[in-house]
């Protein structure tokens, strides 16, 4: 019995040991421990080294290891150096150490953490309207570029100066480091025709909406429920179905269904106005409810989010037309594989669809943007601020971007000539620049649109056409010339978390998002009326009036900064 | 009248007496030391794991910044704000309403139904009928909803879905019927697909619990020609109907979880949120996504007190039938 009570006795010593040390052990990440430094205040951070290291640091002279961070769910950056070719040469030849911090799909809890624990990653990449970046900019905790901009050759030179105005925070100071930015058009928005169902129903025009309905009714009765006869891309995000909505005025934005812009653009008035009162968006929402009672639009549209359904029929050839903002990868490689088995196949682009009566050339199914999407900063957390910088400044001049694009130089390329372009060598391999490009997409953190576009198309185009790339054909031809420039709209029109406008522009979205899914699945058009009219109604009840008031007053800065 | 008697015998017996047989409270104490250190070892793991992470309910009546991180104390407080913005939210009436059909269905539905195979199951004869039943019938509780879902989705869709293909071959529609974004079927498809995820798994526990009934009733039941309906209806149900109540009221307790990854899964149409919209995907949709943590607490926390008046009435009410959970 003593004997039975002295291990009880020792059993429960131990655990309650073990209780007491894992309980404490909790502290170990207490952000309180050792986190005494203070948030310097934005504008106090320039340039930590001022006086100290006015001379330029060259990239690759010395040792540089950080830490880098990718702000988006789907995507992080490689393992290590030496899974992606671009790093692994920036390792062995830069003396580079880029230690990625890995989110693993869930990225954005994980940036959440960090924020909460003071542990930030040194360099940060993401979308440029991301909440957090403003949320970061705000607690002081992002290093200003502008000294290193004026040091550096290469941002400076091909960064606008307006478009540098137009990424500037509330207090003037450049944080962020964009990503594709560009002075020419670089949309890729359009309407992918399938090449083979076409010529078999006679090669009809498809210039009007009303050439499109009757070439989908057409379709349908010929292949039944085979073939899809109008597949929209991400319908729920006004992806595909907004393709439409430009078909259906001059001069309209595609950005104006961007859940994060909900305006059109009233030139009469010089004011952005509710997307509900907008004529052309009914319209446009009654043509595709008129398309899905019928039919002859993806039934499952804003059903199946998951794009692997969409990806499949685009690539096996199921669906007669395919509209999206981004549609040209999938119709390149599905282009590949049907011609290679029958060379009738295929996808061609066509130009933008238009509603009876208007201008061919004044419609636009797509937007681009001077400041490109994404952007890096780089946080207070980082040792070397300045270095890193340099790093990214090289990067988005010649010989970083050669490096990116076409591998290091000696193999593909050879030294540049009087216009700071890359000299092809005769060992120029197609393959292997197009499978470069590919692998390095997600280390291709700045890149220079406006230097790269015509590198590759110069080269393209010097070829005879056959050979020519089915991709860069299509992006000349057509989806370059068919998107028009939406900086103004697409910048500095997201709210500040915390703030009430917020917290409206939250519920717009919400309402936006139903009423979009409802209206284009209407079951009449006085029905797409209905709905419009309560989401408008309802969009007004939350503070949609205040919103595009102040979206309004942003817009119009914008404008200015860019002289429009 | 006796009671008082009661109270003056007790008086009358001197204090020494009383405590002849009883010992000091740390003896006793001392006595039953090694269950003393037992339970208090769970009791400071609840305290440690349970109790104190919820001082982070407080951030529901701050304006919370996560820079703050675990110092929420820096943060300013503002009272019922972040209630009231939910109560006075465009979307309140039709998440509350939602909330309550969906687990009004879900219990209505999905409570009984386990009940009703576990009583099928045991009229069962043949060992490996049975047995092939539950294991067919456990399977799809372990699958996580991710792919249960996506299994509802192909099986729905209009595009080669196979429920689609069956009702056109057998001529009863002429055209795929797009189920997942109709608002009139969302609830049904819902508790369908929850009610065959979870049948098999949770019948378990009834099983169980007629497994332990008295076979000599059966047969006593038997000898009075009492029919196999009969004796259901009169020895299985009522010998496990404690069984049955407890379990009702630990339901009733989460009654207000209508359900978040099936909903959030089945329910991508963005048209579908006036029937699908509910207290938990509200939350992770303006708490989380939109990373209003403040904002997501109060709402969870809103959901917490109702759950517990819940309990609470459920309990009160199942004390009447003498069989309560405390």
């Amino acid at each position: 019995m003593k004997k039975r009570k002295m291990l009880l006795l020792m059993v429960t010593a131990v655990l309650i040991v073990a209780t007491a040390l894992s309980g404490c052990s909790k502290s170990t990440n207490d952000p309180n421990s050792g986190s005494t430094k203070t948030s310097p205040t934005p504008g106090t951070t320039t340039n930590a080294e001022e006086g100290e290291s006015s001379d330029i640091w060259e990239f690759g002279s010395s040792e540089l290891s950080f830490s880098a961070f990718q702000l988006y769910n789907w995507q992080d950056f490689p393992a290590t150096m030496d899974d992606n070719p671009f790093w692994k040469y920036l390792k062995e030849n830069k003396k580079l150490n880029i230690k990625s911090v890995l989110g693993s799909s869930n990225n954005l809890q994980l940036m959440a953490t960090m924020m909460a624990n003071d542990n930030l990653p040194d360099l940060i990449h993401g979308d440029r309207n991301h909440p957090d970046f403003l949320k970061l900019y705000k607690e002081g905790k992002l290093v200003a570029l502008d000294d290193y901009m004026e040091k550096y050759p290469n941002l400076k030179k091909w960064l606008s100066s307006e478009a540098a105005d137009l990424l500037r925070s509330p207090d003037g100071k450049l944080y962020q480091f964009p990503n594709y930015y560009t002075t020419i058009p670089n949309g890729a928005a359009g309407y992918v025709v399938n090449k083979k169902i076409y010529k078999e129903l006679g090669s009809p025009s498809l210039e009007t909406m009303d050439d499109l309905y009757a070439y989908l009714v057409k379709v349908k009765e010929k292949y039944g429920n085979e073939i899809v006869p109008f597949e929209p891309d991400q319908a729920a995000n006004a992806n595909g179905i907004g393709l439409i909505y430009t078909g259906h005025k001059e001069n309209s934005y595609y950005r104006s269904l961007s859940s994060g812009t909900i305006a059109v653009v009233d030139d009469a008035n010089n004011k952005l106005s509710s997307l509900y009162t907008d004529p052309a968006f009914r319209e446009s929402q009654k043509f595709v409810s008129k398309l899905y009672r019928e039919k002859l639009i993806s039934q499952d549209m804003f059903t199946a989010v998951d794009r692997a359904g969409i990806q499949e029929r685009v690539l096996t050839g199921r669906v007669a037309i395919y509209a999206a903002s981004s549609p040209l990868t999938w119709a390149m490689q599905g282009d590949t594989e049907l011609s290679a088995k029958d060379p009738d196949a295929g996808y061609f682009v066509t130009w933008p669809i238009h509603k009876a009566g208007l201008d061919k050339n004044k419609i636009f199914t797509g937007s681009w943007d001077k400041l490109g999407w994404n952007v890096n900063v780089i946080t207070t957390a980082a040792e070397e601020p300045e270095k890193i910088f340099a790093w990214l400044d090289w990067m988005t001049g010649p010989e970083g971007m050669a490096t990116q694009y076409f591998g290091p130089e000696g193999g593909n390329w050879n030294g540049f000539d009087e216009n700071d372009r890359p000299i092809f060598t005769d060992t120029y391999n197609k393959a292997e620049v197009a499978k470069l490009e590919t692998d390095n997409v997600p280390v291709i953190i700045v890149g220079n649109t406006t230097y790269i576009d015509p590198i590759k198309m110069d080269y393209e185009m010097a070829k005879p056409e056959a050979e020519r790339s089915w991709l860069l054909t299509n992006q000349e031809a057509v989806t370059w010339r068919t998107t028009n420039d939406a900086t103004a709209l697409a910048t500095n029109l997201t709210p500040q978390a915390g703030t009430d406008l917020a917290d409206i522009d939250v519920n717009v979205r919400e309402i936006f998002a139903q009423a979009l899914s409802a209206s284009a699945t209407a079951k009449s058009d006085a029905d797409v009326d209905k709905i419009l009219d309560q989401a408008q109604e309802d969009s007004l009840a939350v503070g949609y009036g205040e919103l595009l008031e102040w979206r309004t007053e942003q817009w119009l800065k914008n404008k200015e900064l860019l002289g429009e | 009248m006796s009671q008082v008697k009661a109270k003056e015998n007790f008086k009358s017996i001197p204090p020494k007496r009383r405590s002849v047989n009883e010992k000091s409270f740390l003896q006793r104490l001392w006595k039953q030391i090694d269950l003393q250190l037992m339970v208090w070892v769970g009791v400071l793991l609840i305290f440690v794991f349970s109790y104190i992470p919820m001082y982070g309910v407080i951030t529901g009546f701050m304006d919370y910044s996560i820079f703050t991180g675990a110092r929420i104390f820096e943060n300013p407080w503002v009272g019922f704000k972040h209630f009231e913005s939910f109560f006075n939210a465009p979307q309140f009436d039709t998440i509350m309403r939602n909330t309550l059909v969906i687990s009004l269905l879900k219990f209505l539905i999905g409570f009984p139904a386990p009940i009703i195979l576990a009583l099928m199951l045991n009229e069962v004869r043949r060992r490996f009928f049975k047995r092939t039943i539950q294991t067919i019938t456990y399977l799809p509780y372990f699958m996580s909803w991710v792919i249960v879902g996506s299994m509802v989705m192909s099986l729905l869709s209009t595009d080669n879905g196979s429920i689609n293909i069956f009702l056109q071959t057998l001529g009863i529609i002429d055209e795929p019927i797009n189920f997942l974004s109709e608002r009139n079927y969302f609830w049904g498809i819902l508790v369908t697909t929850n009610v065959w995820k979870d049948i098999g798994f949770n019948s378990i526990i009834y099983l169980a619990a007629i497994a332990g009934v008295n076979p000599s009733l059966y047969e006593a039941a038997e000898m009075d020609g009492a029919s196999k309906f009969k004796q259901m209806y009169l020895i299985t149900i009522p010998t496990i109907m404690p069984i049955i109540i407890i379990f009702m009221i630990l339901q009733m307790g989460s009654l207000l979880n209508a359900g978040f990854e099936d909903i959030l899964i089945l329910a991508q149409n963005p048209s579908l949120r006036p029937v699908s919209d509910v207290i938990d995907t509200y939350v992770y949709r303006i708490g989380i996504l939109n990373q209003r943590y403040d904002y997501g607490v109060a709402v969870g926390l809103f959901k917490a007190v109702v759950s517990i008046i819940l309990l609470t009435s459920a309990n009160y009410l199942a004390r009447r039938t003498g069989n309560s959970l405390w």
